[in-house]
């Protein structure tokens, strides 16, 4: 872990061409940085993870833009698989820092909706992102432990997306962004999603590598929905195993607005999802899912946060992990009502499945009530596979390999199920099949 | 030997107890073998250990399916080549649909993807010939089943995955008359040179529809007496006793 950010942010808003509010803020989110302890065991969500943290290799080189593009048939081999079966109406590539692809179907952008990098959106929409950026993850933080990490983003990203949804408007197909991460590099990201009074989006944001070398990836992911928006979003890890991913994502929904999200983690070597919800506006609604799997010495951390700040809004959070070999999942969160959130459903559903004796497992549900006139619950579970129902699916002819998927696939198919990106769905269950055969 | 599936001497515990003490049995291809016996005599634990259930321990004796030993192979092994068990507790599996597990399980069966006319042709022949309706393909396995439904659905798997020799433990029990029938026409339509049941009962009364050439009695982990359908009717006319004495005084 370092000390000093490995590069100067002044210096770094300069080489970007950024604004003085940007630099401002950059410089802020160093004297964070500078002030807090790194995580250890006692900081939330850090109490499984502090471990791993210690072996993620900060003093990497920062990843700077080096202004690549690529043709659409340049782009990294497991960009082009994906493309295959995705059914997009426009995508952003990022190979390490550059955006080096970017596509959006005409009628979209005749109606105003952005699908850009967001340092193209400082210069295209100035006001729109000096309006939201660092909304929902501020750049000065209250200046705990578990700012250490937002605040280094804060103060480096080099990269990102920025999407928007003007007034009204409903995108019917879905939007991505595939980040290729490349090795040796340590690479820090911002997404900002914006959605105007009543727009309707999905949008898929992938996290890919291309190379098997060590890579470190921050990202912080900021959702931000005016009255009445609906926005689909998924973050999806499938990154190699050498790989640290550390994610973190907030959304603040106003009222009405409704926002379904699901969370992937089945690549890297230690991964830790931060996801959040802060309902804003009565009527508001978060639904938040969860899938990983973690095999080999794969560690996948999962915390979130459904913080109601309304009255009348609803949140669901239901995650389900696997674990196989002496992989460890870990499930934290938090259900937070203020005293203002009279009328809350808040429910919060944690299911494990472990398919080895040596995989390891954490399942922490919290509640945290201001108000009495609500209906929360929450709930956890950890099973190992079902050795009965192996031994029937055996006796029908079918390997112990594939019965195990069976019953994984089985185990996962209610969260994927629910999540409206059909193709990214089908994705992600034959990559999980892979790995309970490997 | 070819052609048959034969038990010798099989000794078999669990967790340290002493269920089966050296069964010989010899089902050959073409019959249908009944095994009686009182409960608790180790007919159950039988079938799962030629199914292959890691559960028993095998201490002493062999399994042979066509002359080859099958003991230490794992149960989709002896599956594949032609050994079925209908459970006599069926497992549910929620999650999993019927049409999707018998598609799987009849791929391995035949060691590669089954056209899908063909496995959609024996589906419905198998679901017919069980007065049953197609909706259960959808339905998920076992979940929410009665147990009449439980039982008709191992005869289903049966009649998709049409194996060699079969074992049926209780398939009988729990069903009413007209289930029975249902059950006994599925398992019927399988007879024929290239297939052999072992039927495992405690009633005489499937004995009516599923006519057995041979009758095994088994007590204690043994078994005692073998002979043709007239046993069957006697011990379900004098019960278990007089053979328990007969056992003795031998
Ligand atoms: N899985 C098991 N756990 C404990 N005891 C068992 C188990 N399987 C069989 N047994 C014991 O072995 C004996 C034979 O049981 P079983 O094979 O079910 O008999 P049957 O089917 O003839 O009624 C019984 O005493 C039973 O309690
Ligand atoms: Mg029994």
């Amino acid at each position: 872990m370092i000390e000093v950010l490995p590069a100067n942010p002044e210096k770094l808003a300069e080489r970007l061409g950024e604004p003085g509010w940007l630099k401002e803020a950059r410089k802020g989110a160093a004297a964070v940085f500078k002030a807090v302890p790194w995580p250890d065991r006692k900081t939330e969500p850090w109490r499984y993870a502090a471990g791993r943290l210690k072996n993620v290799p900060f003093d990497l080189p920062l990843a700077l833009p080096k202004e690549r593009s690529l043709s659409r048939d340049a782009l990294p081999a497991v960009v082009r698989k994906r493309l295959a079966d995705a059914d997009l109406a426009g995508f952003l590539v990022f190979l390490g820092p550059d955006l080096v692809y970017a596509e959006l179907a005409p009628e979209l952008e005749e109606k105003g909706v952005v699908l850009t990098s967001l340092h193209q959106a400082l210069r295209s929409h100035p006001e729109l992102v000096e309006a939201n950026l660092y909304k929902a993850i501020p750049a000065r933080q209250k200046g705990n432990a578990e700012d250490k990490i937002p605040a280094l983003a804060a103060a480096l990203w080099t990269y990102g997306a920025f999407v928007y949804v003007p007034a009204g408007v409903e995108v019917e197909k879905p939007l991505a962004a595939f980040f290729v991460s490349e090795a040796e590099e340590l690479e820090v990201s911002r997404t900002l999603i914006l959605l105007d009074d009543h727009a309707r989006l999905a949008y898929a944001e992938e996290h890919l590598s291309e190379s098997e070398g060590e890579a470190v990836h921050v990202g912080m992911t900021e959702l931000i929905l005016r009255p009445g928006a609906r926005l689909v979003h998924a973050n999806v890890q499938t990154k190699n195993r050498a790989s640290h991913h550390l994610y973190r994502q907030r959304a603040l929904l106003e009222k009405d607005a409704a926002l379904k999200d699901l969370a992937v983690n089945l690549g890297a070597r230690f991964a830790l999802s931060e996801v959040g919800s802060e309902l804003l506006g009565p009527g508001a609604d978060s639904e938040m899912l969860g899938v990983y799997f973690a095999a080999g010495d794969q560690h996948h951390d999962h915390y979130t946060l459904q913080h109601h700040v309304a009255p009348h809004a609803r949140s669901d959070v239901y995650y389900k992990g696997v674990a196989k070999d002496e992989g460890t999942i870990v499930y934290q969160g938090l259900i937070k009502l203020e005293p203002g959130a009279q009328k809350t459903d808040a429910y919060q559903t944690n299911r494990n499945l472990l398919l080895s004796r040596k995989a390891r497992v954490e399942s922490v549900p919290q509640l945290e009530i201001a108000a009495n006139d609500v209906r929360c619950s929450h709930g956890s579970s950890i099973a190992p596979i079902d050795e009965e129902q192996l031994f029937y699916l055996e006796t029908r002819g079918i390997p112990r390999p594939s019965a195990e998927n069976l019953l994984v696939a089985a185990f996962l198919e209610d969260v994927l199920g629910r999540v409206p990106l059909e193709n990214l769905a089908h994705h992600v269950a034959r990559v999980i099949e892979e790995k309970v055969r490997v | 030997m070819a052609n048959r599936l034969e038990i010798q001497d099989l000794w078999v515990s669990h967790e340290g107890k002493t269920i089966l003490k050296g069964v010989n049995l010899v089902l050959p291809l073409g019959e249908v073998h009944a095994l009686m016996g009182p409960n608790g005599a180790g007919k159950s634990t039988l079938g799962k250990v030629i199914a292959g259930d890691p559960n028993y321990q095998v201490e002493k004796g062999r399994i042979l399916l066509d002359g080859e030993d099958i003991t230490e192979l794992t149960p989709d092994e002896r599956a594949r080549k032609g050994l079925f068990l209908a459970f006599q507790y069926p497992v549910e599996v929620p999650g999993v649909q019927v049409a999707n597990f018998l598609r799987l399980a009849l791929k391995e069966r035949l060691g590669q993807e089954p056209p899908i006319a063909e496995f959609y042709a024996r589906l419905k022949e198998a679901i017919e010939l069980l007065d049953w309706d197609e909706s259960v393909l959808s339905r998920y396995l076992n979940e929410g089943f009665s147990g009449g439904e439980k039982k008709k659905n191992e005869i289903l798997q049966l009649l998709v995955l049409r194996p060699r020799y079969a074992i049926l433990d209780e398939t009988d029990s729990g069903l009413d008359i007209d289930a029975l029938k249902v059950v006994a026409r599925g398992v019927n339509s399988m007879r024929g040179p290239e297939f052999a049941a072992l039927v495992i009962t405690h009633y005489q009364r499937l004995l009516n529809y599923i006519v057995p050439d041979v009758v095994h009695v088994m007590m204690d982990g043994r078994v005692v007496k073998t002979g043709g359908p007239e046993l069957a009717l006697e011990l379900e006319k004098r019960g278990y006793d007089w053979l328990k004495a007969e056992v003795a005084g031998a």
